[in-house]
This record gives structure tokens, C-alpha cells and sequence, in this order.
């Protein structure tokens, strides 16, 4: 009995979550809005505003070579503007994360003293960063990854029905609709956080934060291609490249079976002269079916990206705050 | 080590940046639990800079510094700090505040007294329309409510009236006394610590000057005057003299009895204070170590 009641002493932990939701209060409400704004958008997207702009599309097929022809233009406009603004959206809220993060997460508790306020409670620093990355961290990853989905449902309704609809590797198209998101999301978050705990001011941090996602974001870029095995198709030089869809490489085929660039040239009758001598082309690309592998692999990297970010947050903190003394000292 | 110790701190040393100046160095005092310490020094002594050490808010450069016989990380929700500038939740209201206050100090909050602290404010006030000294009353609600077996206050007075700092003295001394709560606040007003502190801690330049029971250093020191001609302070350790016209005065540590020609009183702590200010660079005369 005296063992129970001795090993039932500690209290209950710091209740850190419910304070971290009241202070941003005004983040979460606005979120909330865009979040419902977005999804409404995405659906509207995946209906009436889709079958509007079908109808129209099947009417201009339909004009064949009439000279007079009414379709319903503007339905096809809305549709297309639409998509874009939500596709542009959705690309946009990671920086939006990473700059809430920057400024509002760290930055300006570190500016004004309140985060010192907050690790003289019982509250560690370490685990104060580790409920402010956490709880949004799991927010964002949620809102984030339902918008992809809807954004991805939205997105496949529109292929054979649009004739203008984005291919699956427009970069912004890609980017919206899938797991990837979520992943640039959380850099977002990271970056930012990492930002606000580095500067220790509201204004720069939010700067900082914006511009570290931003560069996280072309790194993803870049390395996108490169992370799944692509296809390479060979043709002749009359036939064009073949193949459709993310273009990693493309060239010709000399006759000892070499890929080379496409020589420059700039008349018909130099063309002729510096194709003579190719035999073929060849096309590297990911076709369509690549679309999940290359989502799964970006968002891999991203996610790593993040991690180390994460890291290097708490490697801040433990420097500025003597918590890595502390764990020596003691050791 | 021993757990009657509240602070105490070895060749602790602090400098900000690489390049920065040493706002603290080699310091090295002892501070017994139960004490209401008083942290004196000019501005940019170090005086802050030793508090948010003990707080656990910065590590050391160099050094260590034990709080209540542990590490400051360790000691942390045992302690109670309220800095300089007061920062608090300014979207919060006082209500809130103390409510999160209870919720991120489990199993120690004490609503009563902290409802005590902020008397007479209006609960439902947002922290940002409070003024400077409601908000110093709020940040100590804060850190008394915690009920800290250490509380360290900066500069806590600065910003309020007369009457509200001896109210709130009174709330503190009354801490103290009820639950031994250790003490140590910071200040450039000598006066207002006199009544109250029953330790010492002057800091200059970054290192301690003087450190000890207030009594004692006081009964340790003797202020001195005579004519500058004839007389030899020989083996007693000057603080500091001035001559006036034939006249020489000084605060001095008497080694021995002192000569007849010599007219002494007892100093004030001011005196005390100031003396070693002027006169720095005399030997600690605590130096008896801890146990």
C-alpha cells in the first residue's frame, strides 16, 4: 500500500495543449474559415462547377465545322479560373504555415518574454517546443491531407471531360493533389518554427520561415524527377518523341547507340543537314502510372527535410535555454 | 549536497555570443535556504543575467550553479521567477492567466494565494489594458501561485506606488515566513531592501563584490574617521578612505582593536554598499564556504 501511494505522488502532467489552442485562438478561427472555403471550392469543383464546364466542352465538340456555334463559355472560364485559384491555394498554405509558424509559434513568445514566462512553470523548454511543434503539426497534417484528397477527386473527375484540364505533372497540380501537401506543410511548420527560435523577432522569423519553405519547396522540385525510375522510349527521328508525360530527358540517338541533346539549328535546310547522321530519339519520362511513386517519394524526402528541421529546433533551444548542460551535469 | 542550500554557484561565468563581453565572471557565492537575498549592483552588473542563470532560462559559459541542491532544469518547478520586463499573455485575461497558470503548474498551485496577489482587479481584464504595475501584480500571482520553494524577482518593485509595493512586500515576507520560501530580488534601491533582506549578494561588473548575512557584514565593517596626518589604518582592510582637508574617513574591516585616535561608527547598508562600489577590489569577507 505505502509502495502504490509512494509510485501514485507525481501530479498530473502541465495541461499544455488547451493553453497553446487559447493563445492562437485567432489562427485557429481563421484556418477554420480558409479550411471550409478551400474544401467547399474543391467539392464545387468535383461538381456543379465540373458539370457546367463538361456541358460546355461537349457542345464546342459537338459545333464540328459550323461556322455559327454557342456554347457555354463562360461556364468553361469559371471552371478553369476556379481550378487554378484552388490549385494556387492549396500551393500557397505551406508558406502560409511556415510563416504563422515564424512568427506567431516562436518568434514573438521569444520576443516578448513570453516564452520565458512559459519555461519558469513546470514546463521544460524541450517540451513546450514539443507541444507547439505537435499540436499543429497534427492540425495541419489533417486539413492539409483532406484538401489534397479533395483536390485529387476534383482533379480525376476533370480528365476526359475538360479538354483544358492539367495534366497530372502540372507542377502546381502535382504539388495540390496528394500526399506531398501534407509533407511541404509540415516543412512549413518546421522551417518556420526553426526560424522564429533562431531570430528571436516576430517580423524576421516570419520572413525567414517563408523563405526556408520557399527553398525547401525547389529543392523538392528538382529532385522530384529523379526519385522514381522513369521510362525511356526510343523512336526515329521521324516519328517524334513518344511517350506522354513528365519529361526527365529527352534527345537523339546517334548510330553507335549514344543519347546526345538535340543539336541546334536554326533553318530547314541546316536542321536536315544536322539530323542526317541520327538514327533515332530518345524520350525519358514518367508516364502516368508513375504519379503515386513519384507522391510517395517527394513526400518522403520532404518529410526528411522536415525532420532534420525539427532537429534543428530543438538543437536551438537546447543551446540558447542550457538544457543539453543540464542533461550532462547530471548524467 | 546539502539541501540547505538555495543557490550556489562555482567560478559561474557567463558571456553572450562568442565575441560578447562577459556579463558575469568567476563568481562564486553560497546562499542558504529561508533567506530573503537581496541582488544588488549598478545597471548592467549581471544582476539579471544571475537570475535567468538560476532560472534555468540560459546555460553558463562556464562553471556551475546548483539551485535548492540541484540543476537549474531540475529545480525548475520549484521555482518561481518573475523577470524584469513582466511579459504575460497580453490576449489573456487575469482570469485566464492564473487558470493557465494552475494548469501548467499541477499538484503545486495555490488559487487562494494567487487570488490574493491580484486584489482588487478585475478578472475578466485583458492583460494588454492593465497597467504597468497591475501587470507586475499579475506576474507575481503567477509565480507565487506556483508556491516555489525559490522565487527570484527582478527589479519586481520598479513600477509600483508606494502603497502597492508595501502591500505586496508584506504578501512576500509573509511567503517567506509562513513556508520558508527562499528570496532573492534584484535592485538598484538599496533603501527599500534594507528592511526586508536578511542577505546580501552586491554585484559589479560581473563578479560578486560582497556576499553574506546582512548583520554580519555590517557588524564586520566599521566607518572610521580621524586626522589624515597622524593616524595609520596599519593592519585593517580599507573598503574605502577619503581625505577631506586634514580629515580622512573610510569604511574599513577592522583585523584588530582599533587605535584611539580614531572616531568609529557603525555604517549603514548603504554605506556599505556604496563603499565597495567605489572601493572595488577589496577581498570577499565571506568566504567561508558552504558544507
Amino acid at each position: 500500500m505505502s509502495a502504490l501511494t509512494l509510485t501514485a505522488a507525481p501530479a498530473g502532467r502541465p495541461r499544455q495543449t488547451r493553453w497553446l489552442l487559447r493563445l492562437h485562438r485567432p489562427a485557429l478561427y481563421t484556418w477554420a474559415v480558409l479550411w471550409l472555403a478551400l474544401a467547399a471550392l474543391l467539392l464545387a469543383l468535383d461538381g456543379p462547377l465540373l458539370n457546367a464546364a463538361a456541358e460546355g466542352w461537349r457542345q464546342v465538340r459537338n459545333c464540328g465545322m459550323t461556322e455559327r456555334c454557342t456554347y457555354d463559355q463562360k461556364a468553361i472560364l469559371r471552371y478553369k479560373d476556379y481550378y487554378n485559384y484552388a490549385t494556387i491555394a492549396l500551393n500557397v498554405l505551406p508558406f502560409l504555415v511556415a510563416g504563422w509558424a515564424g512568427a506567431a509559434l516562436t518568434g514573438r513568445e521569444l520576443e516578448s518574454g513570453t516564452a520565458r514566462l512559459a519555461w519558469t512553470q513546470a514546463t521544460s523548454p524541450a517540451r513546450w517546443l514539443a507541444v507547439r511543434l505537435a499540436v499543429p503539426a497534427l492540425g495541419v497534417t489533417v486539413c492539409t491531407g483532406l484538401l489534397a484528397w479533395l483536390h485529387h477527386r476534383a482533379w480525376a473527375a476533370g480528365q476526359g471531360r475538360i479538354d483544358s484540364a492539367k495534366d497530372w505533372y502540372d507542377r502546381f497540380t502535382f504539388h495540390a493533389g496528394g500526399p506531398t501537401l501534407a509533407a511541404m506543410a509540415l516543412a512549413g511548420l518546421a522551417a518556420g518554427a526553426l526560424a522564429g527560435l533562431l531570430l528571436r523577432r516576430t517580423l524576421p522569423a516570419l520572413a525567414l520561415g517563408v523563405l526556408v519553405a520557399g527553398g525547401v519547396r525547389g529543392l523538392t522540385e528538382l529532385a522530384m524527377p529523379h526519385l522514381w525510375p522513369a521510362v525511356t522510349r526510343l523512336s526515329t527521328v521521324d516519328q517524334g518523341f513518344l511517350g506522354k508525360g513528365l519529361v526527365v530527358d529527352q534527345g537523339m540517338v546517334t548510330s553507335s547507340g549514344a543519347h546526345v541533346p538535340p543539336p541546334p539549328c536554326d533553318s530547314n535546310a541546316s536542321c536536315d543537314a544536322a539530323y542526317a547522321h541520327f538514327t533515332g530519339r530518345y524520350n525519358t519520362y514518367h508516364p502516368h502510372s508513375d504519379l503515386w511513386g513519384l507522391q510517395l517519394t517527394t513526400a518522403a524526402l520532404t518529410l526528411a527535410i522536415a525532420a532534420l528541421l525539427v532537429t534543428g529546433c530543438f538543437l536551438v533551444l537546447r543551446r540558447q535555454t542550457g538544457t543539453l548542460r543540464a542533461a550532462r551535469a547530471t548524467a | 549536497m546539502s539541501s540547505d542550500t538555495a543557490l550556489r554557484a562555482d567560478a559561474l561565468a557567463k558571456r553572450f555570443g562568442r565575441r560578447g563581453g562577459w556579463a558575469l565572471r568567476d563568481c562564486a557565492f553560497r546562499l542558504p535556504t529561508g533567506r530573503v537575498c537581496a541582488v544588488v549592483g549598478p545597471n548592467g552588473a549581471g544582476k539579471s543575467t544571475l537570475l535567468s542563470l538560476a532560472a534555468g532560462l540560459t546555460a553558463p559559459t562556464e562553471g556551475d550553479l546548483a539551485v535548492l541542491g540541484t540543476t537549474p532544469a531540475r529545480a525548475r518547478h520549484r521555482v518561481g521567477y518573475v523577470a524584469q520586463d513582466k511579459p504575460l499573455y497580453p490576449q489573456l485575461t487575469v482570469a485566464e492567466t492564473l487558470r493557465m497558470g494552475a494548469d501548467l503548474n499541477p499538484g503545486r498551485w495555490d488559487a487562494e494565494l494567487a487570488g490574493h496577489v491580484v486584489e482588487g482587479l478585475d478578472p475578466a481584464a485583458r492583460v494588454r489594458t492593465l497597467s504597468g504595475g497591475q501587470r507586475t501584480r499579475v506576474a507575481l500571482a503567477l509565480a507565487l501561485g506556483k508556491r516555489p520553494e525559490l522565487l527570484l524577482l527582478d527589479e519586481p518593485m520598479a513600477d509600483l506606488d508606494p502603497l502597492v509595493r508595501h502591500e505586496l512586500m508584506g504578501t512576500l515576507m509573509g511567503q517567506a515566513a509562513t513556508h520558508g520560501t527562499t528570496i532573492v530580488l534584484s535592485s538598484h534601491v538599496i533603501a527599500e531592501l534594507e528592511d526586508s533582506c536578511d542577505h546580501l549578494l552586491l554585484v559589479a561588473g560581473g563578479r560578486v563584490r560582497l556576499a553574506g548575512e546582512i548583520d554580519e557584514l555590517l557588524a564586520a565593517h566599521l566607518r572610521v574617521s580621524g586626522a589624515a596626518a597622524t593616524t595609520d589604518l596599519g593592519p585593517h582592510s580599507v573598503v574605502e578612505s577619503r581625505v577631506t582637508g586634514r580629515q580622512l574617513t573610510a569604511l574599513i574591516r577592522p583585523a584588530g582593536p582599533l587605535a584611539d585616535d580614531w572616531r568609529a561608527t557603525a555604517p549603514t547598508l548603504e554605506e556599505l554598499v556604496l563603499a565597495h562600489l567605489r572601493g572595488a577590489g577589496a577581498p570577499n569577507p565571506t568566504e567561508e564556504r558552504a558544507a
